[in-house]
């Protein structure tokens, strides 16, 4: 039995039927009579229940991260400081930033690439209006929940372990990342659409892979492209710190600059990351105006 | 040649939607299936190419026992003999008029061709020809999804004929068109049936479209076959028997005098 099976049949019950207790029983059951007879009871609702429990999270995590306001006020001069410093860029080091940078892109480019290569396949799998066996279903979509529980960062500090710090373990660290959010998007998009010229085509005696791309992506393909488009925009940002980790790109220059209290140069690194983040925002959100 | 033996189809949720239906359909033949919603009209079409399968009895389409055996490869070797047509058109929306036609091809292409679209010049010239038997033919680059339901139909009848199929199984394919409309697509069907000697077995909604297209007629009520006899044979009684009711106006698609039965 795997694990969501078992949440399903042991635990999910019992918290069940504690929510209800908790709302239901507490607070008469609201009924309307019609002109005809007939009773309708309207359940309750248990809106204020969970704005109650998202209350109390929110304190406990206040509390458990020691978010302390005084400190924020007594260090904000320290703030300043460097906001100071960072008004006089030294601009010759534009040069050193140049190759990283395009590492970085690059990093994000390929890994978005990958990513959503890799993530069609497994939302046709994963769909389940598409993939009738349990079995498969349950497995591809565990498979991808494990994927997005690590962050990006985790990723690129394993793999820069695993294959040696630099611009690959970055990659494949963007690749993981954007595979394991896009088959989520693309299988629950897939789960929407209407299957008729699916079963239509399967119908004509094609195997089901065949019957998919003749028949789903076209459907399918705008939001796709439009999805991997804006994995690529927001990967840009993420690659930009892989550096720290180890993972290459201008990560590195931002660690090493700021170990070096060099914050001359970290202002030119921002502005140039500015830049580059800006144009491929624009670029992607006027690529994906004209493919919706 | 389609032969049901005694057939039976219970679904998994123990609703028996056939029951010892015995039928002998002849290469070439135009048959209508009427009966009321619910009979069984659906069903009895889908076990043909084995979208369902049988539960009892034997049926036999071309020579090859339609079984538990029949799957996988041979499967959709076996289906690529049925076209089929359904109510909604089931068309691509997306995409070329042309493309729908080819997507019937793709059961004979590697996976890398159809994830392409590449379509080969004998099979494009193919699809042309059946628009062009069913009259559509400028529309062969226009969208699929800017036609009306009638030439929608059309495209969806083009497909299955792009298929080159011995048998073409339409599951109440006018239902959803106005009379007029319905009129020329059922007139494509019979130009079809005729000069491709293509068997057609067509539920119908509406009984008057079923007369008017059919040569025999097959009535279902309860999953059970309590008619099947020449289109002309068919009157008011025997309907009330399949219907269990009188004919409303609800079953027919015409009710000026002209066409009425
Ligand atoms: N996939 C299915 N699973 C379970 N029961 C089904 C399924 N398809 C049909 N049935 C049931 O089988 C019976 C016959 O259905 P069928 O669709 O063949 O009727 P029909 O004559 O085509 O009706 P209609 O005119 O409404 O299309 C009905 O009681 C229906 O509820
Ligand atoms: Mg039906």
């Amino acid at each position: 039995m795997n694990i969501k099976s078992k949440f399903k049949e042991h635990y999910w019950p019992s918290f069940k039927k504690l929510v209800n207790k908790l709302t239901v029983q507490t607070k008469p059951v609201r009924t309307h009579t019609l002109s005809n007879g007939i009773v309708v009871i309207e359940p309750f609702s248990k809106t204020p229940l969970i704005l109650f429990i998202l209350l109390i999270l929110s304190v406990i995590a206040w509390e458990a991260t020691n978010v302390n306001l005084t400190y924020l006020f007594t260090r904000f001069g320290n703030f300043f400081d460097i906001l100071r410093r960072m008004t006089s860029p030294r601009w010759a080091y534009w040069r050193n930033v140049i190759q990283p940078m395009l590492d970085t892109i690059q990093m994000s480019f390929l890994g978005s690439l990958i990513g959503a290569l890799l993530a069609l396949p497994v939302a046709f799998l994963s769909a389940n209006n598409i993939t009738k066996n349990r079995v498969v279903l349950g497995t591809t979509r565990f498979i991808l929940s494990l994927v997005r529980t690590l962050p990006v960062l985790v990723y690129a500090a394993i793999l820069a372990l695993a294959f040696g710090f630099g611009v690959f373990a970055g990659t494949v660290a963007i690749a993981f990342f954007t595979f394991g959010i896009l088959s989520k998007m693309m299988y629950e998009n897939i789960e929407t659409i209407d299957l008729g010229a699916y079963t239509a085509i399967e119908a004509t005696g094609s195997n089901k892979p065949k019957a998919f791309v003749t028949a789903v992506f076209p459907q399918i393909m705008p939001s796709y492209l439009s999805y991997s488009l804006y994995s690529f925009e927001i990967n840009i940002r993420y690659a930009a710190i892989l550096g720290y980790v180890g993972a290459g790109g201008i990560g590195l220059l931002f660690d090493d600059r700021m170990a070096w209290r060099r914050y001359e140069d970290v202002a030119v690194l921002i502005v140039m990351l500015f830049i580059v983040v800006f144009t491929i925002e624009n670029l992607s959100r006027y690529l994906r105006k004209r493919l919706s | 040649m389609i032969k049901f033996e005694k057939v039976g189809k219970i679904y998994p949720n123990g609703v028996e939607a056939l029951k010892n239906v015995s039928l002998e359909v002849k290469q070439g033949e135009f048959v209508a299936i009427i009966g009321l919603s619910g009979a069984g009209k659906s069903t009895l079409i889908k076990l043909i190419n084995k979208m369902h399968g049988v539960t009892s009895g034997t049926l036999t389409v071309n020579d090859i026992k339609v079984d538990k055996e029949l799957k996988g490869k041979r499967l959709r070797s076996f289906r690529r003999q049925i076209g089929m047509v359904f109510q909604s058109f089931n068309l691509i929306g997306r995409t070329s008029v042309i493309r729908n036609v080819l997507a019937a091809r793709v059961a004979e292409m590697s996976f890398i061709q159809s994830l392409f679209g590449i379509y080969s010049k004998a099979d494009k010239i193919k699809a042309l020809e059946a628009l062009d038997k069913v009259g559509i033919l400028e529309k062969a680059y226009s969208r699929a999804e800017q036609l009306s339901g009638g030439q929608q139909q059309r495209v969806a009848l083009a497909r299955t004929i792009a298929q080159d199929p011995s048998i073409i199984l339409a599951d109440e394919p006018v239902a959803s068109l106005d009379p007029i409309t319905a009129n020329q697509v059922m007139k494509d069907f019979a130009r079809v049936n005729k000069d491709l000697n293509i068997t057609v077995i067509a539920n119908m909604h509406h009984v008057d479209m079923a007369l008017k297209y059919a040569k025999r007629v097959v009535g279902i009520r309860d999953g059970e076959v309590i008619y099947d006899g020449p289109a002309k044979n068919v009157n008011e009684n025997l309907l009330k028997e399949i219907y269990g009711r009188d004919i409303t106006d609800e079953d027919i698609m015409f009710k000026d005098d002209e066409h009425q039965i």
